[in-house]
């Protein structure tokens, strides 16, 4: 019933995986991934019937251990929390929405392809797109091209560039959207104070 | 009239009989359905409402039909190319897969245009309380959540219609669509599942074996292709096979070895094959005059009278041995057989067609049936051997009364002796069978009337628990004067079943397709949103979205028809939600389940109770409830014309000489009964029919004996009768599908008593009488 929203989080999940493990993706090599990461982001959104981009900020926060933090501060608060144990998210009026497993069973694949990834395993994102990776003078390009299936239907092409850590990701819809998002002052646990 | 061509006649009269019997049978027949094996169809029609029959074949067919295949592997690829293979197989054996993603998009894209008549109850309260102030707080919320970006729902600012869709029952939790399947992930596995839909009646012969040959070859098919895959395969047609398949086994070795039985038996006492082919065509006859009897007062024959009535005509078999007793080894000539053994017929004819005649009176349509059958089967049995074993058997062979043949009548003569032995045999049974009857205990399950090989049912159990389906105790009808008043209904039902069963998921077809007055008030829910386009700009620049998108979502708003999404629009879609649906007579009624366990039946009937038009109905265990009912009638009914028998007996016994007839009878159920106590064998309907069997057959010995004067050939048909009857009826004992094996226990000790017991219904005599 949930299909396609069950490929729209599987899409966000994969832009945070890819955005923590970019060298996993091309190499699996994960001991050189990060174990944890922070950055602050600003996205912006260009939706298809809508003249005005819509530009938000906020800060991303990644541990393999405690999960992903997706916090939007400007122009609103917002934060959305998905670890392997569950998902909630805080609405800008600062009511909590627990997302239920039981009635969205995409949020059980989602969680299980997170897990995974946390462990070190990511080949599932294998099975729903081919993986291109071209070295850049600093880092690499990750592209991802959705396979077919219900993914294809929501999204065209994603791309990733990161040097260590995410530097931008731009997601072109199938619905003629495009979701651009540069990360800045990205840190790995190693570089934080 | 000459001898000979008196001998002519009545073999004559025999064959017109049947023939017209048969002929009128084949008249009145239902050609779509001359044997009735639906066992809801023993339900008293009193209690049948239309809607409740279609209502109830429906979920009974839905559940029938089903056949769920499970690939699982712990490499996904190779999980993957095992549920192709079985895919591949099934459509091979005629079974195309019921396509995960098949109508998914058409749904969708039919939610979104109604997407405004559908809201979840939160989001409609929220909206309700504060119009302006909810909506921008949602299109923010959506906006920045990462599973949102994608704008999957485009046109769904604030992300209602995708809350509504997360909130639609899922088939099978954890598994979501992927490609032709569904799949999940746990421990470390990957499983796919295949559902098929058996195009024939599943508990039908060919529906069982087509639906075991299809998961045969999808087996192979997978372990050819992944040898790595497991399967476990489940569904009703399965158990259906496997019942059958060890109905056809056990039938098959158990009536060679009792026909061997019977044959050797027959071969050694008479020294021919006359009296086997005889005998079988005499209950032959009785056979088919029974089903003729009941095709045509009925128009079909139930499965359930077949078995019953068939057993019962095990009473027929002993008139054909008193016979063949008779004539072979009687002290009479041979043209005087049927003069010699036709009064302890005729009575135990009288008694067998009392015994039965009262079961119509317990209003179930199946002992009306069974009661029809036996009847009419009697006389066709008594008919056969007055009318034509005189012409089949004129000479009188000579056939040696060899010594173990005596045996019967040297029994019969001990036990008629004046001994203290002749009572205190008796009394000391009976006191060992008084614990037994308070070990007795009914069960009418009908579950428990069968046996399933462990491995299917593990198969069962594991491919449930994957899938989280709980079979629910049963399901609501909601019946209303046309389908809006009953999808209303089955609204106010589940927010009922909401509060007395918190957290069971509630299944039918407002959860897809609210009633038309609620999307209507969803639809002015959102005209109040809409109503002021300038409050909810000012709210979207509060909060810092451009207020200039509230002319494109207003925009949306006004190109939307704004109607409901009506019930034909919706099952044009998705076909499968018509399953929910049941109409006759011009009533609609709704077919609604809860997913609860069946502990909460109470607190069902008691949600059910408080809506109008609305009942909560429990198949399995109605059909239950029947079976404890025929079994407590019959009882009655059997109880009640043995008092008629014995008032027929006092007619031509005297008092005396009835009550000594009737102790022995009723000395062998008490003991059999004791028996089936100590075993901790359960009292069913089967055991019942058995029992009434038992009764029966007992009544005729003792008329058999009485009439017979203690002759050798009237010991002798006695004693064949009984071997005959235990080598048929008591090999059931041997049976692993408990049902029969109950049924056999009692029928082997009920018989065994009876003919030992027998020889006490004739008045002792002192060694100088002997």
């Amino acid at each position: 019933m949930s299909r396609r929203k069950s490929a729209a989080a599987l899409c966000a999940v994969t832009l945070l995986l890819v955005a923590a493990f970019p060298a996993a993706t091309g190499a699996a090599d994960l001991s050189k991934a990060p174990e944890s990461f922070r950055a602050r982001f600003i996205e912006t959104r260009t939706l298809p019937g809508f003249d005005q981009p819509l530009v938000s900020r906020g800060n991303v926060t990644f541990s393999r251990t405690r999960g992903v933090v997706w916090e939007v501060t400007a122009p609103y608060h917002y934060v959305f929390r998905l670890s392997a144990s569950g998902a909630e998210e805080q609405m800008p009026d600062g009511s909590v929405r627990h997302l239920d497993a039981e009635h969205a069973p995409w949020l059980a694949v989602v969680r299980h392809i997170f897990s995974g990834a946390l462990a070190g395993n990511i080949s599932e994102l294998r099975r729903y797109f081919h993986v291109r990776v071209t070295a850049l003078r600093a880092g690499r390009r990750i592209e991802l091209t959705p396979k077919s299936g219900p993914m294809a239907k929501a999204i065209n092409h994603i791309r990733v560039t990161e040097a260590g850590t995410p530097r931008s990701l731009r997601i072109d819809e199938a619905s003629g959207g495009r979701i651009v998002i540069r990360f800045l002052e990205a840190k790995t646990a190693a570089e934080m104070p | 009239m000459s001898a000979p061509a008196t001998t002519l006649i009545k073999p004559l009269i025999w064959i017109a009989a049947l023939t017209l019997l048969c002929v009128c049978a084949a008249l009145r027949l239902d050609p779509r359905q001359p044997v009735d094996t639906n066992l809801l169809d023993l339900l008293p029609a009193t209690q049948q409402s239309p809607l409740l029959d279609a209502a109830t074949e429906r979920t009974q067919g839905a559940f029938l039909r089903e056949l769920l295949l499970v690939v699982s592997a712990a490499d996904y690829s190779q999980a993957r190319r095992g549920a192709k293979a079985a895919q591949t197989a099934f459509a091979a054996a005629g079974l195309p897969l019921a396509d995960a993603a098949r109508s998914v998009q058409a749904l969708i894209g039919l939610y979104r245009r109604h997407r405004y008549a559908l809201l979840t109850a939160a989001d409609r309260q929220q909206l309700d309380r504060n119009p302006a102030g909810a909506f921008t707080n949602d299109v923010a919320g959506e906006f920045a959540n990462p599973a949102g970006m994608m704008g999957v729902f485009g046109g769904d600012p604030g992300g209602y219609l995708g809350r509504f869709l997360m909130g639609l029952p899922q088939p099978y939790a954890n598994f979501t669509p992927d490609g032709a399947f569904m799949s999940a992930r746990r421990n470390g596995k990957n499983y796919f599942l295949l559902r098929a839909t058996l195009p024939e009646a599943a508990l039908g012969e060919r529906g069982a074996a087509h639906a075991a040959r299809a998961v045969a070859a999808a087996h192979a098919a997978v372990m050819t292709q992944c040898p790595a895959c497991r399967v476990r395969a489940t569904g009703a047609a399965l158990f259906a096979a496997a019942a059958q398949n060890e109905a056809r086994q056990e039938v098959l070795w158990l009536t060679a070895a009792s026909m061997l039985f019977i044959v050797l038996l027959i071969l050694l006492v008479f020294r021919s094959l006359r009296p086997l082919i005889l005998g079988v065509l005499s209950v032959g006859a009785g056979v088919l005059a029974g089903a003729a009897a009941v095709l045509i007062g009925f128009g079909s024959v139930h499965i359930l009278t077949l078995v019953c009535g068939t057993t019962l005509l095990g009473i027929a078999i002993d008139y054909a041995f008193l016979y063949f007793a008779e004539h072979w080894f009687g002290g009479g000539a041979a043209q005087y057989t049927l003069h010699s053994v036709l009064p302890g017929l005729t009575m135990g004819l009288i008694t067998g067609v009392i015994a039965f005649a009262f079961l119509p009176l317990a209003g179930f349509p199946a002992l009306t049936q069974i009661a029809v059958f036996s009847v009419a089967g009697l006389m066709m049995s008594y008919a056969t051997v007055v009318l034509l074993f005189p012409s089949a058997l004129r000479k009188r062979p000579a056939v040696r009364f060899a010594k173990l043949l005596q045996f019967p009548q040297r029994l019969l003569v001990l036990a008629c002796r004046r001994t203290r032995w002749r009572y205190l045999v008796p009394l000391i049974l009976l006191l060992l069978s008084v614990p037994g009857w308070f070990q007795l205990h009914a069960s009418d399950a009908v579950r428990e009337l069968q046996n399933f090989p462990k491995p299917l049912l593990n198969a069962d159990r594991d491919v449930r628990t994957l899938l989280g389906q709980t079979s629910p105790p049963g399901f609501f009808l909601i019946e209303g004067g046309n389908l809006q008043q009953a999808l209303q209904r089955e609204e106010t039902l589940f927010n009922v079943t909401a509060v007395a069963v918190p957290g069971a998921v509630a299944l039918g077809l407002s959860r897809f397709l609210p009633s038309a007055s609620r999307q209507r008030a969803n639809l002015e829910t959102w005209a109040r949103v809409y109503r002021g386009p300038a409050a909810l700009k000012r709210a979207f620049a509060h909060i810092g979205l451009p207020p200039a998108y509230v002319n494109t979502m207003e925009a949306g708003w006004k190109h939307n028809a704004h109607t409901p999404l009506t019930p034909r629009a919706l099952l044009a879609a998705e076909p499968d939600l018509g399953q929910f649906v049941v109409r006759a007579r011009n009533r609609w009624a709704l077919i609604a389940t809860l997913l609860s366990s069946p502990a909460t039946v109470p607190q069902l009937q008691n949600a059910a109770a408080q809506v109008p038009g609305v009942r909560f109905v429990a198949p399995l265990q109605r059909l239950t409830d029947t079976f404890r009912q025929i079994r407590r009638r019959a009882t009655w009914l059997v109880a009640a014309g043995y008092v008629l028998i014995s008032l027929l007996l006092i007619g031509r016994y005297g008092r005396r000489d009835t009550l000594r007839m009737l102790y022995p009878p009723l000395l062998s159920l008490a003991v059999t009964l004791g028996a089936l106590g100590w075993l901790r064998v359960p009292v069913n309907i089967f055991v019942i029919v058995g029992l009434i069997l038992v009764l029966g057959v007992g009544r005729d010995y003792t008329v058999f004996l009485r009439e017979g004067a203690r002759s050798q050939a009237t010991a002798l048909g006695v004693t064949l009768a009984a071997l005959a009857t235990l080598c048929s009826f008591g090999m059931l004992t041997f049976s692993a599908i408990p049902a029969l094996h109950a049924f056999g226990l009692a029928t082997l000790i009920g018989i065994l008593a009876s003919y030992l017991s027998a020889p006490l219904s004739i008045a002792p005599h002192t060694e100088e009488a002997t």
